[in-house]
């Protein structure tokens, strides 16, 4: 008892010091001098309650925790059925949910409609580097990098070429994948927090050559008036431009705005169904094997004959030309890329995606990536909070249940026991 | 030919302060790393804390009436090593302990997730905008011909110089020499064994990050009076650069560090000299890719052994 | 599918309160800027000078007997965020919108604005590029970096004649294209410009840069950017015995640069626009926001207030929230607004609009150059 009261009032003092300096006094420049000034009363009591608050959790700590047993997360066991017939009703499950995808949006408010592509260009980000880091282990702190490429591939096609959304789509996967390419070279003989921090150098290093050269890339300008993806030739613009039809005049319907926002949602559902089918037959395949195996074990993976070279290679690359297709179609749905739009947050909040869904998983991907765009936008009452909350949910679902929302699973066999 | 010279020592002076202040804030990450083999990510938030205490109290002893130069230096660091220090072991507490013995890249996400949580504190509680203080150490040597080119050097950069080197030793000493060091290392080779031979492995940790913010307390400190201006987005910047000094050096390695710190700020320093200052940070990342080409652990790292 | 029902009936509510406040008669003008992120301080600029005019008017009786009401939206000054931002002003049947502030926020959120019918006045977004796409609906009070890059230059040649001048800036859009612009406007003249270099926003140490300033020689640098590096490399300017003369724009004219470069501030050459908050006109408004404990001084104050009483004339003009039909009158109109008399040209900028250069004072104050 009396060491507990120890911990406890050590708990509260370091509370106390935590939060007296950095919340209790206000640093201020008035006019042009420093001055300090006390926070108001309010603040103050919000301390003293705070370090109370701490006192007493600390000394009741284990009374309460027999009190009251935490509820630990469901399983995600019951929500998967097992066996042939639950494969059955995944499928099932699975049109279902795509047709509800396809039918929602012309049910739903616009503001929707348009945070839900954004949702879906993060699901495609997260999936990308989903391959890399939860299926390669290899960890990419520069993920943005390869979003960028791609986006800057599209744009500046567009802009020089007249290169059309639909041509410009392969060719910005294909070059983020040489990108992708060139980045594993240097980075094979790298582990674990070395490979990290080269790959956020890269990252930085694409991002301020796009901010150099002005020339071709607008610099920090940037690159407006990106073209919006077309229909089989048919714009989705109010007034056509030269030589082309918009959709409503096509389809004989008057103009509403709202069909651009659900065409763009649309092709981003295509994208997306397309991306997850894709890397779930490449996880059932060699290489997707392989890509697992060298993340459970680097040595036993290459005494069984399997090149690691190569098998990091491929992971950064396909991981790369998704991030590069995703570039293309933000590029498209924002009509607007400047370098700013590629800093390390974006790649810090999608791995966050990534690590919160469970590495490795996609259901938990998805599940994520819909978590942390859309909480943000319905807290936005909080808009000041907005960030810290971010940083807290980071932290705390880490220690909460860190194998994500949605731990992988994988095939295996079960040996059943008759009772 | 002489103003050539002045030149070019300038600017290497000026690359070794860069980057003593890259080493220093550097050698808190490279400590935390060889103990627990994890990057504590919140560093450089800590560092901008210390900043951010540093001012107030200066400010506080200012409203009282204190201006003596000595005093207010020992308050100011004695106060926001405290306050650090608390945020490095309740940051131990809350985004590390509870990850002890998962992935490495669960606790890198926690930390990521410190960091953000930290810069919107700071920037919830004390606002977004610059806050400035004036030079309280100023003036400094100057050589070389004022008609062509003059070389100068400041006494804050010679103390900026002298602080890192100091802190340095004085972390060697206390890794090597001392019996917490001891327990250190010994956690740094095995945690599980640590705790059989009856180190509580726990207290030890929380001694690391305690140590490692306090040191960011003191480039807090400094490197706040130096350049006289903090805001909340401060920590993360120079974090990342002391960050890739860490690695360039061999992360873990405290000479490393000092050498990696060192090396980034010069090479920063003569690629704005004689090339442009927009490349710089690209110059620093490629030669952080070009080291770790040729030396995969870093300049004075040791290679990892591979264990079956 | 509870969860969906409750979505449903959160609908029919909001709905029918929807219907509600349209019965009260409110017109709502979207307050578009960053309430969070780096720049947030001149986000705040924006939003008490355009709450202030909407109060004076609902005051006043409101505009046609209907009261105005802002609705703020945070873009962090983040483009991705402005785009969502823009779509939910849309969803959220708003029609008029003062903002944004950031020109890399404004230029896709405009894209938007002006497909869907809405009416947009930035009162702070000065990139010569947002206008130039032929938008009915894309109005600005704040003066151009177009404008303002050739003026700072004019100033430089006809006054300052420096022999050699180093134009940096920090690689922003902002600062970049104001450098671009005052660098080609010297080159013109004549002037000799020996350094055109990039800084990262957010650095703190520029020994290095300084030592090359003073190498080259340069007598006077033109700094294209906002006040914290600028403040930095006065500060650290002094501490290496460079002297040159520098100047900057409106982004450096702000009292923190004294707060962060002290005495070095002393002589800063700064172009702004006319200082609202001295004209004795203004003299009852700058006393109510005093009343009200905010600052006058920041440069998107007024413009800010200018934006809402035009966006009122207009309505009062035309009879109704017809932003095709507003838009028409805002072009054929003079405006009389506390930043003076304002009109617009076929873009949708002001037709007129003077910088002045002042000097910096040690002590945070400035004085006109004559």
């Amino acid at each position: 008892m009396k060491s507990t009261f120890y911990s406890a009032l050590f708990a509260a003092v370091v509370t106390l010091i935590l939060t007296c300096l950095m919340l209790g006094v206000n640093l201020k420049t008035e006019g042009i001098a420093l001055t300090v000034s006390m926070a108001s009363e309010g603040t103050w009591s919000m301390i003293i309650g705070a370090v109370l608050a701490v006192f007493l959790f600390q000394l009741f700590r284990e009374k309460l925790a027999d009190m009251i047993n935490l509820p630990s997360l469901p399983s995600a066991d019951h929500f998967i059925p097992e066996g042939k017939k639950g494969e059955k009703l995944k499928q099932l499950a699975i049109s279902f949910v795509i047709a509800g995808m396809i039918i929602w949006p012309f049910f739903a408010s616009r503001g929707a409609v348009d945070l839900a592509t954004l949702t879906l260009i993060y699901i495609m980000l997260g999936l990308g580097l989903n391959i890399v880091v939860g299926l390669a282990g290899l960890l990419d702190l520069g993920y943005v990098a390869f979003y960028a490429v791609g986006a800057y591939t599209y744009a500046l096609l567009s802009l020089y070429y007249d290169v059309s959304f639909w041509v410009a789509l392969p060719i910005c996967g294909a070059l983020a994948a040489l990108f992708g390419f060139l980045l594993g070279f240097p980075v094979l003989r790298l582990r674990g927090d070395y490979l990290a921090i080269v790959t956020l150098g890269f990252g930085e290093i694409i991002r301020i050559l796009l901010n150099n050269w002005t020339e071709v890339t607008g610099g920090p300008n940037g690159i407006s008036r990106i073209p919006k993806p077309d229909l089989f030739g048919l714009e989705f613009s109010r007034r056509a431009s030269e030589g082309a039809t918009t959709f409503h005049d096509f389809m004989g319907i008057s103009y509403n705005s709202s069909h651009k926002v659900i065409f763009l949602y649309l092709l981003a559902v295509l994208l997306v169904i397309v991306t997850i089918y894709v890397i779930n037959r490449l996880t059932r395949m060699p290489i997707g094997r392989a890509w697992e195996a060298l993340r459970e074990d680097d040595i036993a993976c290459r005494s069984l004959g399997l090149n690691p070279t190569v098998i990091k290679l491929t992971a950064f690359t396909m991981g790369a030309s998704f991030a590069g297709f995703a570039g293309c179609f933000f590029a498209s749905r924002q009509g607007f890329i400047s370098p700013e739009s590629f800093v390390f947050i974006e790649s810090a909040i999608i791995l966050a995606i990534v690590v919160l869904g469970g590495m490795g998983s996609q259901l938990g991907v998805i599940l994520a990536a819909i978590v942390l765009t859309v909480l943000p936008e319905l807290a936005r009452e909080f808009q000041e909070y907005r960030m810290l909350m971010f940083g807290l949910l980071m932290v705390f679902m880490m220690a909460w249940r860190p194998q994500g929302l949605v731990p992988m699973k994988r095939p295996h066999l079960e040996l059943k026991t008759n009772e | 030919m002489l103003e050539q010279l002045l030149y070019f020592v300038q600017q290497l002076l000026n690359g070794l302060t860069i980057g003593s202040t890259y080493a220093l804030i550097a050698i808190g990450y490279t400590m935390v790393y060889g103990i627990i083999g994890m990057i504590n990510f919140a560093h450089g938030e800590i560092y901008m804390i210390g900043t951010y205490v540093t001012f107030i109290v200066i400010a506080g002893l200012a409203y009282m009436g204190l201006e003596s130069l000595p005093l207010v230096f020992t308050a100011a660091l004695l106060v926001s090593m405290a306050v650090a220090a608390s945020y490095g072991f309740a940051i131990e507490r809350v985004a590390y302990r509870p990850l002890r013995g998962q992935t490495r890249l669960l606790a890198l996400i926690s930390a990521i997730g410190m960091s953000i949580f930290l810069q919107n504190f700071v920037r919830l509680s004390q606002g977004s905008r610059d806050i400035a203080m004036p030079s309280l150490i100023t003036g400094g040597w100057t050589f070389g011909d004022p008609s062509s080119f003059e070389a100068s050097l400041s006494y804050m950069q010679v103390i900026i110089w002298v602080v890192t080197l100091v802190t340095m030793a004085a972390l060697t000493l206390f890794i090597t020499r001392s019996k917490w060091g001891r327990a250190c290392r010994a956690c740094s080779q095995d945690l599980g064994m640590t705790n059989l031979l009856g180190i509580n492995a726990n207290n030890v940790i929380a001694l690391t990050f305690v140590v490692g913010a306090a040191l960011a307390a003191v480039a807090g400190l400094l490197l706040g009076l130096y350049y006289g201006v903090v805001n909340p987005y401060v920590g993360f910047i120079a974090g990342l650069k002391a960050f890739t000094a860490a690695v360039l050096g061999g992360i873990g390695s405290i000479p490393g560090a000092m050498l990696g710190g060192l090396l980034l700020g010069v090479t920063e320093a003569m690629t704005s000299a004689y090339f442009s200052s927009e490349y710089k940070d690209v110059v620093a990342f490629s030669l952080l890719v070009l080291v770790l080409l040729f030396r995969p652990w870093g300049l004075l790292g040791k290679p990892e052994v591979e264990k079956i | 599918m509870t969860t969906i029902k409750k979505h449903l009936i959160g609908l029919s509510v909001s709905a029918m309160m929807l219907g509600a406040a349209s019965a009260q008669a409110e017109i709502k003008i979207a307050l578009a800027g960053p309430v969070t992120g780096p720049v947030a301080q001149y986000g705040d600029m924006q939003f008490i000078g355009a709450k202030m005019a909407i109060e004076q008017i609902n005051k006043a009786g409101g505009v046609n007997g209907e009261q105005l009401e802002a609705v703020v939206y945070d873009d962090a000054c983040d483009p991705k965020q402005a785009t969502a931002v823009a779509n939910k002003v849309v969803n959220d049947g708003i029609q008029l919108v003062v903002g944004h502030l950031c020109s890399s926020s404004t230029e896709p959120a405009s894209d938007i604005y002006e497909d869907e019918g809405v009416l947009m006045i930035t009162a702070a977004s000065t990139s010569p590029t947002i206008t130039e796409k032929g938008y009915q609906l894309v109005f600005r009070t704040i003066g151009l970096d177009s404008l303002q890059g050739p003026f700072a230059a004019k100033h430089v040649v006809d006054a300052i004649k420096p022999q050699r001048v180093a134009v940096i800036h920090d690689k922003q859009q902002y600062g970049e294209g104001l450098a671009t612009s005052v660098k080609s406007e010297l080159d013109k003249a004549g002037v000799n410009v020996v350094m055109f270099e990039g800084v990262t926003s957010g650095d703190k140490d520029f020994s290095a840069l300084i030592g090359k300033l003073k190498k080259e020689n340069v007598d006077f640098v033109y700094y294209g950017g906002y006040h914290p590096e600028l403040g930095l490399i006065l500060r650290q300017s002094r501490e290496k015995g460079f002297n040159a003369k520098f100047m900057g724009p409106e982004g450096v004219g702000n009292p923190d640069i004294t707060a962060i470069a002290g005495e070095a501030s002393e002589g800063l050459l700064v172009t702004l626009p006319n200082s609202f908050d001295q004209d004795p006109k203004n003299a009852d408004l700058v006393a109510a926001f005093k009343a009200k404990n905010e600052d006058p001084s920041g440069a998107f104050v007024f413009p800010a207030y200018s934006a809402v009483q035009i966006m009122a004339d207009s309505i009062k003009a035309v009879g109704s929230v017809d932003t095709d039909a507003m838009a028409k009158h805002m072009r054929a109109t003079t405006f009389s607004t506390p930043t003076g008399d304002l009109a617009f040209d076929a873009k949708g900028d002001l037709k007129e609009f003077s910088f002045v250069v002042y000097e910096w004072h040690a002590d945070g104050s400035k004085t006109a150059v004559k």
